[in-house]
């Protein structure tokens, strides 16, 4: 009878075939409920979504057991087994919002990411190029969000209360010995690259990765861009030089040449300056960056840059009563070459290659003198995710740095071998909270010592949009090389940041407040009468680690992209309340590059039917400390507090048809008489305001892309 | 072959009773299995067929999202018809369109529109309207975030089209969604309307020679058709 059964289990098959069974139920979300839902029976067709009341309801056309799969985006998807007889089925089923998607809790204490794509992002690369007054200067559009202050007259980045030197660039993470230019006396430079390289920056005002070292205050993490689209040409005319870059794009690679050419005594000769210059500063600078796609995640980049600039000019500057002149020449040569690629397995390899040779040549009077600095570093890095978002991250670094200093016939230098360690693992309890652990070491010939830095993060989400997080880390940075070829018995500065911060992202919506306390120790200290200026050589006495210092404040960063059509602004605000005894303070003081209050408002908007986009930022910075010799206080007195309204208008046009830009801005709009400062002479009898170069600067340029119909630069 | 298997020591009749019993049954499952056979091909036509039904007929945000799911259970169940995949990421565009949906939520719906579009990819390489589709999920993908995106997708999305055409000229959707793009592009950003028009007509021109009756891509005149209104 076996024939028979088969005969029969196999009409009842093709009968039951027929036979309906009905699914129906309601899908719901925190009791509420939730449309759209897709339903489906896994190996089937069949499913269906259910209703604006979360209700759904289909027919399946067979019985058995079957896995039941309900999604829908934002939403984690989910199943349920069940058995299909001839009973009709009713379900209630309940979904739970995707975190991890949608808005998972980040590391982000201490952290302002910048770039394109990136989640989290407070500027993009565009942003950094159009934001009014920083004119197309990364470390400038940065002295627009919170934690910074204005550089007055010293190059850098100075981040809640550290010095400029506490900044450290990372080029594709390699450390850029110094991304400024020689520093002229009391006047900010600009950095030397190029924004357009990058597709993204990260920049920390504090507790960032152990990735990263050898910076006390702020890590800057720039990363630049992958294959350009098409083959093209650009150019610009600027009131300031000319430039022009080839792009060539081939199926994987591609090769930027690019050049520029600015010399500021035009633009010299039509705006007054508050300069006595002898030869107005003049920039060559050449360009070449390769990049290829070596396999499907292997990318290698190799980019090369080459920069000349030469300023003279006279000043009432130093010991002397009578003022100094001053020439400048220096050459500067960077090479960064970097690798990635996935293994089958899964871990992410990054490695490193680049070279940083900067020889700076100038005279103060009939003095000659001269400042060589190369740095050779290689780096390897290998991370891998590990049971979903959970990432170890592991790394060693080694570079050697050179350090020399001439003055007429007399020289000095040191070398320096640094090897570094670095092993970090960010875990995910659910996706409400993350942690991420991470240890440094690093071990410098010329200090002959370890260090170990341990670092430590913590996020918790608050809310759908929000997030608070925690931030311990400890930070160690040689002295500054003119201080190390002076003494090779100094040890590590130090510094220990806590930060704690709450941040709100949704729908264009960006507000973030942290505050933190900041802990300076070993810093060193040296012996010299009266205030430093930092051109040329100097000779320090007992150079020593008995430095200390504290930074503590509030940051609060508002910005809103979708509010008003076309436009966005963001309004920054940072308290600092930091004094530090350093160099050759007597005692605690107030740095001069530190401003109680600092504000920034920086506003954009589109303009359709003019085709062009209006910038406009207003910084104030409450007065800042100077040096005054009649006052017992040291750095007792203060200057007035600084008022800038910054203007700026892209015009999109086409110029022989092709796409083009007409840019001008203007800083200082109202010309507010801003002083960054006093000088005195020598015997105290004279002083001498420092002021800005020019006070208020205009600046015109055309940008014309070729080849390319698109948006590009 | 069967009988071989037959116990002895049964008589003729059982026998023939039986050989009865086995013809029916063979061919009851023959039919079956060649309904079956025949049918996987069939229904799965059916089955993109009344998707594209729907899709060509609704309106409403809600529909569009039934139209997705529609084609997202079949993607799941046929995981090797790039089809099946294709369509789930086109319809799963129109679902991103709904702006009251918060931006990270759309982001989100074009990266899964994208990874429909990728596994088409895998399945049938090379191929125009994949291509296509690839070039038009990143525009939209720019359109949800204009401010920081439209310097890198825009030429990203163009490159896309641009091979799209290359690989076959006669797909009327790669100059569709390029002149859709060049439609809201602003004209000072390299787009503009009259640029548009050029390849929009183009594109009209082989919409009116193609018939479409199989379930291979055909979409796209009435949107040609409605851009081109908007023009004159």
């Amino acid at each position: 009878m076996k024939q028979l059964a088969l005969f029969i289990t196999l009409s009842c098959f093709l009968l039951t075939a027929q036979g309906q069974i009905n699914i129906s139920g309601t899908v719901k979300t925190n009791g509420r409920p939730l449309p759209g839902v897709n339903l489906r029976l896994v190996g089937t067709y069949e499913g269906t979504s259910s209703d604006s009341t979360g209700a759904f309801h289909f027919i399946s056309p067979e019985p058995g057991t079957f896995t039941l799969v309900f999604s829908i985006t934002g939403y984690k998807s989910d199943s349920v087994k069940i058995v299909l007889d001839s009973a009709a089925l009713n379900l209630s089923l309940t979904m739970k919002a995707d975190m991890i998607e949608l808005n998972a809790v980040t590391i982000n204490a201490g952290t302002l990411e910048t770039g394109d794509n990136k989640k989290g992002a407070v500027l993009t690369s565009l942003d950094v190029a159009t934001t009014a007054g920083a004119v197309a200067d990364v470390v400038a559009a940065l002295q627009t969000l919170p934690g910074t202050a204005q550089a007055f007259g010293e190059n850098g980045l100075f981040v809640r209360g550290g010095t400029g030197a506490e900044t450290q660039a990372y080029f594709d993470g390699m450390l850029v010995k110094s991304a400024f230019g020689s520093q002229l006396p009391d006047m900010a430079g600009r950095s030397r690259f190029s924004p357009f390289l990058f597709k993204g920056t990260s920049f920390s005002t504090g507790g960032y990765s152990a990735q990263y070292g050898q910076a006390l205050s702020s890590a800057l993490l720039l990363e630049t861009k992958d294959l350009p689209e098409k083959t093209s040409d650009e150019f610009s005319i600027l009131s300031v030089g000319v430039s022009a870059a080839h792009t060539q794009r081939w199926k994987k690679s591609s090769l930027v040449v690019g050049g520029s050419y600015y010399n500021l005594a035009p633009l010299y000769s039509v705006i007054g300056q508050n300069i006595d210059w002898i030869r107005a500063p003049e920039e060559v600078q050449a360009s070449v960056q390769f990049k290829q796609q070596v396999s499907k995640r292997g990318m290698l980049k190799i980019y090369s840059q080459f920069n000349r600039t030469r300023a003279d000019l006279r000043t009432g500057f130093g010991q002397s009563q009578d003022p100094a002149d001053i020439v400048n020449r220096n050459n500067n040569y960077y090479v960064n070459a970097t690798y990635k690629d996935e293994t089958s397995n899964g871990w992410k390899i990054q490695s490193g290659l680049s070279l940083y040779i900067n020889n700076e040549t100038g005279k103060v009077n009939a003095n000659q003198y001269k400042l060589d600095n190369d740095q050779y570093q290689v780096r390897l890095v290998f991370s891998r995710y590990l049971f979903g978002r959970n990432l170890i991250r592991t790394g060693i670094e080694s570079s050697y740095n050179k350090h020399g200093e001439g003055w007429n016939e007399l020289g000095r230098h040191f070398n320096n071998r640094m090897q570094a360690g670095f092993v970090e693992t960010e875990f995910y309890l659910g996706s409400k909270f993350v942690t991420r652990v991470g240890i440094r070491t690093e071990n410098n010939s010329i200090l002959s010592a370890w260090n170990l830095a341990p670092r430590l993060s913590f996020a918790l989400k608050a809310g759908i949009h929000g997030q608070l997080a925690l931030a311990y880390g400890s930070f160690y940075q040689n002295p500054d090389d003119t201080y190390l070829v002076q003494n090779h018995d100094l040890d590590y500065e130090k510094a220990s940041h806590f930060i704690f911060n709450y941040v709100y992202q949704h729908s264009g919506i960006t507000f973030r407040a942290e505050t933190y306390y900041k802990r300076y120790s070993s810093l060193t200290k040296y012996d010299f009468e009266g205030y430093s200026q930092n051109i040329g050589v100097n000779n320090f006495t007992n150079l020593r680690n008995t430095g200390k210092g504290y930074a503590k404040g509030f940051d609060i960063f508002f910005r809103d992209r979708t509010s008003i059509p076309g436009a966005q602004y963001w309004i920054s605000y940072s308290w600092l309340d930091t004094r530090r005894d350093f160099r050759n303070y007597p005692a605690l003081a107030v740095p001069p590059f530190a401003a109680r209050h600092s504000l920034n408002i920086v506003y954009k908007q589109y303009i359709p039917w003019l085709k062009t986009e209006v910038g406009t930022t207003y910084t104030f910075s409450s007065g800042r400390t100077y040096y005054n010799p009649h006052n017992p206080v040291f750095l007792g007195n203060k200057t007035r507090s600084f008022n800038n309204l910054s203007l700026n208008i892209s015009y999109l046009t086409r110029v022989f048809n092709e796409f083009a830009v007409v840019y001008a801005s203007v800083t200082n709009l109202p010309g507010f008489n801003n002083i960054y400062g006093y000088n005195y002479s020598a015997d105290g009898t004279k002083m001498n305001p420092i002021l800005p170069a020019a006070n208020r600067n205009i600046f015109i340029g055309l940008l014309v892309t070729i080849g390319d119909n698109t948006f590009n630069h | 072959m069967l009988t071989r298997n037959f116990p002895t020591g049964l008589n003729q009749s059982t026998l023939s009773r039986n050989r009865n019993h086995i013809r029916l049954i063979i061919t009851g499952l023959a039919v079956f299995l060649f309904t079956a056979g025949l049918s996987a091909q069939d229904r799965f036509t059916a089955a993109i067929r009344k998707g594209i039904t729907m899709m060509d007929s609704t309106a409403s945000s809600a529909a569009n999202q039934e139209t997705a799911n529609y084609f997202e259970r079949i993607a799941n169940a046929e995981p090797g018809q790039w089809l099946a995949q294709y369509y789930t990421g086109l319809t799963l565009i129109y679902v991103g369109y709904d702006e009251s949906k918060d931006r990270e939520t759309r982001d989100l719906i074009f990266d899964k529109a994208m990874e429909f579009a990728d596994k088409a990819d895998k399945l049938h390489p090379q191929n125009s309207d994949i291509y296509a589709l690839k070039g038009y999920i990143l525009f939209m993908k720019m359109a949800v975030a204009p401010q920081s995106r439209a310097m890198t997708m825009i030429p990203a999305s163009n490159t896309l089209l641009e091979k799209a055409i290359a690989l076959d000229p006669a797909n009327p959707r790669g100059y569709l969604l390029k002149g859709q793009n060049l439609f809201y592009t602003p004209e000072a950003f390299g787009g503009g309307k009259e640029k548009a028009a050029v390849l929009l007509k183009q594109a009209a021109v082989i919409f009116e020679t193609q018939n479409n009756n199989g379930i291979e891509p055909s979409w796209g005149k009435r949107r040609c058709q409605s851009l081109l209104d908007k023009i004159n």
